[in-house]
């Protein structure tokens, strides 16, 4: 009797969230992949062309540079901002002035929106007035000065750079509530057995905070996976197509071309790659597990 | 203890039905009107800056809510990129507003296929004075199978040479009139590190609207273009129009805009040309406002307007330039009887003679048969209203042409400004034109 009221009462919780959640996010994504279906201009009569949206996405070259800029995307947030951010935690979790001044220089960006850390970043890069070609000829590197955002090789790579930047706060601040969630024991412990420096760290600090590092990792691709503004407003995935991602593709097909039905294909493919990784990572993990 | 079960239950209960609620809720009296007898209207526009159009357009508003108290005016202000794609989000949903801005040619089109208009040919006819008084063919760009839709309420030439006067004294160079006087003055400029002509293409559709519609124009003719549109006896593989593109791929090369012009926004590209960075800035006709409010002295007084240089050989008439009559007042199809008087008596007073002379009198052109009093217009207006007495507008490529396409066109202007083949891409143009026609 009791456990039945408590089942009833966890489901009484939970009904009003489920109701919601289903509403705003089930629903609009079953329509979506439902237009997905048709040739829809957003106006007037849908056309039902059954896979031919699909059988498009697979055929556009732009299609796949997003699908290759993502992957650069989720590969430089992961190789990039973890490392990063593991590497400032160790060194700035000690609390004296010039460490807390720094914790918190590395933690502003996270305060920023994002369309003004794109602005900061398009008048760094800027062609003309850029103080990050300034810097260069200052420094007599004047050969090494380039069209960061316009020349279609490198933008991709330039919009990282802003990547790293803006999010390495977060996993500081995460990384650094793991250590210091490492118990006192452990570390006099280490003291008496006369581990330190390099040591410790690698064998002790390390593998305690592992399941937090894990955490972050597959918060780093889902995040990456979904990038879109920081892009968006430095080159809108431009110069032509050069630097667009996933989510700017599907953007730019749905609202700058007006082809919803072709856009929802987007989404979806978006949706089903996502879940394609998010279940390998997680079978890994627990496979993982399992071993062990 | 049961009692409490309930109590909980409900407030669950009715916390969830607020909710819900609270997401549909309004709305409805904004369509129902609200009190008695008075109107309400909604209009949609994209006068939002500070500009003296905008401020005019807003005053006519409230002029007319202040004279009518029977009727109820809502009106919306959005940018017009944010209202391109709310027009397109309402129109999936038909939820139009009763009276909205909007654009001739394609966005036209599509919403009288979209069964979301009502012709106004009842009211231009029972005013002829009014419907006889617009420029020639302005009507066009609102006009399906026979049917008036909307009249413009301005005039957008999107292509002119902007030239900072001082700097082409300063170092000797002639404006120019012909191509290649053009380039020697881009010679001229880029030795004596001037930049010749600042571009900003990040929002891709600049070069494609100021410089690319004009320059090809020039070369191919209108009459290729139109034919070319509707996929008729003509390509956009073409040898002319490969011709244009190589032209432009050309003046690139030759250094005539200034370098990452493909990361900088149009904003961006005027704060060059303001800072007297550069000899020339080609834009459309709204760039005077701007120029007008925000160039410092030195440089607004010595900018002056011309037209993109004659091309030789080329079919186009040289006197011309790239534009669009401008943006008009689409009307509901749901609007009838009071509402729809009402909605068309704020109509009048916005695209007729008033509204007209109105927009004229803030420095912005009409397609309207009306004198511009030069006594109170800023010299550079007046500069510009001249030469457009003398100038005729041929299409802009992105009026013409659908928004997939257009797509396609900015982001292959891009490409080739950074070394992209002209005919690799003449041919992706020509794809999806003709994916486009066949759809």
């Amino acid at each position: 009797m009791n456990a039945l009221r408590s089942r009833r009462f966890i489901w009484m919780g939970l009904g009003p969230t489920l109701i919601l959640y289903a509403l705003f996010v089930f629903v609009p994504v079953i329509w979506s992949a439902y237009y997905g279906f048709f040739n829809w201009s957003g106006i007037g009569e849908a056309k039902y062309i059954g896979l031919g949206n699909y059988a498009e996405i697979l055929r556009d070259p732009v299609f796949w540079r997003a699908l290759k800029n993502n992957v650069i995307f989720v590969a430089a947030s992961v190789f990039g901002q973890v490392p990063i951010a593991l590497v400032l935690a160790v060194l700035l979790h000690k609390s004296n002035m010039l460490q807390r001044f720094l914790r918190s220089a590395i933690f502003l960006p996270m305060v920023l929106s994002t369309v003004v850390i794109g602005m900061i970043w398009q008048y760094i890069y800027h062609p003309q007035i850029g103080i990050l070609n300034f810097l260069l000829d200052a420094l007599g590197l004047g050969s090494w000065k380039l069209e960061w955002l316009s020349d279609r090789g490198i933008a991709i790579y330039s919009l990282i750079p802003p990547l790293i930047w803006s999010y390495v706060g977060l996993y500081l601040i995460i990384f650094m509530s793991a250590l210091q969630n490492i118990p006192g024991e452990i570390h006099d412990a280490a003291k008496i057995d006369g581990a330190s420096g390099g040591r410790k760290l690698v064998s002790i600090l390390l593998p305690m905070i592992k399941n937090t590092v894990q955490v972050a990792v597959i918060l780093c691709i889902s995040g990456s996976l979904k990038s879109f503004d920081l892009v968006y407003i430095m080159t809108k995935g431009g110069p032509a197509h050069a630097s667009e991602l996933l989510a700017t593709y599907m953007y730019n097909s749905t609202f700058t071309t007006y082809r919803y039905g072709f856009g929802s294909a987007i989404s979806t493919t978006i949706m089903l790659i996502s879940l394609l990784l998010i279940g390998t990572s997680q079978w890994l993990t627990s496979r993982k597990k399992d071993a062990s | 203890m049961r009692m409490n079960k309930w109590i909980s239950m409900l407030c669950a209960v009715s916390l969830l039905a607020l909710l819900l609620a609270g997401c549909g809720g309004n709305g409805a009296d904004e369509k129902n009107g609200g009190n008695g007898d008075k109107v309400s209207i909604t209009i949609w526009h994209n006068w939002t800056g500070q500009d003296a159009k905008a401020v005019a357009m807003r005053q006519i508003i409230e002029d007319f809510q202040a004279d009518n108290p029977d009727i109820e005016v809502i009106d919306e202000g959005i940018p017009t990129d944010g209202l391109k794609t709310r027009l397109r989000t309402v129109a999936a949903a038909d939820e139009m507003p009763d009276l909205f801005v909007m654009w001739p040619d394609a966005m036209t089109k599509e919403f009288v296929k979209g069964g979301l208009l009502q012709p106004i040919n009842d009211e231009l006819d029972a005013k002829p004075e009014w419907k006889n008084n617009f420029i020639p063919n302005a009507l066009d760009g609102y006009t399906v199978d026979g049917n008036i839709y909307s009249v413009p309420m301005n005039l957008a030439p999107s292509s002119f040479i902007y030239y900072n006067d001082a700097l082409f004294k300063e170092h000797g160079v002639k404006v120019p009139e012909t191509w290649e006087e053009l380039e020697a003055a881009v010679q001229t400029f880029k030795e004596k590190n001037v930049i010749p002509i600042v571009l900003g293409n990040k929002a891709n559709w600049v070069a494609q609207s100021t410089l690319f519609s004009t320059l090809a124009d020039r070369i191919t003719g209108t009459d290729w273009f139109l034919k070319t549109v509707e996929q008729d006896g003509a390509k956009f593989t073409d040898p002319e129009f490969v011709e244009a593109l190589t032209k432009l791929k050309q003046l690139g090369e030759l250094g005539a805009f200034q370098e990452g012009f493909n990361s900088i926004d149009e904003t961006q590209m005027m704060q060059l040309y303001f800072q007297g960075k550069a000899a020339m800035v080609i834009n459309g006709g709204w760039a005077l406002a701007n120029l007008v409010n925000n160039a410092p002295p030195e440089v607004l007084d010595n900018t002056h307007i011309t037209i993109l240089p004659a091309i030789e050989g080329g079919k186009g008439d040289p006197g011309t330039t790239a534009g669009v009559v401008g943006t008009g007042l689409g009307v509901s199809k749901k609007l009838t009887g009071s509402k729809k008087e009402a909605a068309m008596k704020l109509f009048y007073e916005m695209a007729g003679p008033d509204g007209q002379k109105a927009t004229l009198n803030s420095s912005t052109l009409v397609s309207y048969n009306i004198e511009l009093d030069k006594s109170q217009a800023h010299p550079l207006f007046v500069e510009l209203y001249d030469l457009m007495q003398e100038v005729k507008i041929t299409p802009v490529y992105d009026s013409k042409l659908g928004s997939a396409v257009v797509e396609v066109v900015n982001n292959g202007l891009q490409e080739l400004l950074d070394g992209g083949k002209p005919e690799d891409i003449a041919k992706k143009i020509q794809d999806a034109q003709a994916a486009a026609v066949a759809n």
